[in-house]
């Protein structure tokens, strides 16, 4: 870590975390702070700088913060991966059911048909015979 | 008022995108007059004719823009 003219620069290994993980780690501090980026054969260099004029001690914070927050972006982007599968699996089945639906509706029923005989009163459905209606 | 100073930018190929630099030129461009050139490795954003009230502060802001357009594109 160096810190000079209210700037923190890091050297961040490219082996270790994705350019993916640097954009999203920048993002969360791009209202906070002015970013910049640039890349060595070393790794790719992030340059954070105050908007306003901070201690080094203020620096040595967003330091630590930005690579929490590198490692957090790091992980999400390596669950993301490894659940790829099951969730394109997951969307596919929930687009199809929602075909299903809608090919119901494609090969003539309209809602006036009531195939699930929702617009039957309940009398008329389920009525009391003769008998219990004379009930008291 | 204008300062006649000129700034220049460098942005790394590998990290921000040309289409991302030409959107934010395009929402500056009433600050300063922009330039961009590309190198082997690089793109150049020139600045000239810039307002002098937000002189100080025009490259940094310039950067995060570009930055924030990059990674939302």
């Amino acid at each position: 870590m160096k810190i000079i003219d209210n700037t923190v620069k890091l050297v961040i290994n490219e082996d270790v975390y994705s350019l993916e993980a640097v954009y999203g780690a920048s993002f969360v501090f791009i209202d906070k702070l002015y970013i910049y980026l640039d890349k060595t054969e070393k790794g790719i260099i992030v340059r954070l700088k105050g908007k306003e004029v901070l201690s080094k001690k203020e620096l040595e914070a967003i330091e630590g913060e930005f690579l929490n927050e590198l490692l957090n972006y790091s992980l999400r982007i390596s669950l993301a991966e490894n659940n790829k599968k099951i969730r394109e699996l997951i969307v596919s089945q929930a687009i199809c059911s929602a075909v299903g639906i809608s090919k119901g509706n494609e090969s003539g029923f309209k809602y006036e048909d009531d195939p699930l005989g929702i617009a039957i009163p309940w009398e008329d459905k389920y009525g009391k015979n003769e008998d219990d209606k004379n009930k008291v | 008022m204008v300062k006649m100073k000129t700034i220049r930018i460098k942005f790394n190929k590998e990290l921000y995108g040309r289409e991302a630099i030409e959107a934010a030129v395009e929402d500056y461009i009433g600050l300063a007059c922009f330039c961009i050139d590309e190198l082997k490795y690089e793109f150049g954003v020139n600045l000239s004719k810039i307002d002098e009230e937000i002189f100080d502060r025009i490259e940094d802001e310039f950067c995060n823009y570009v930055l924030a357009k990059t990674i939302n594109l």
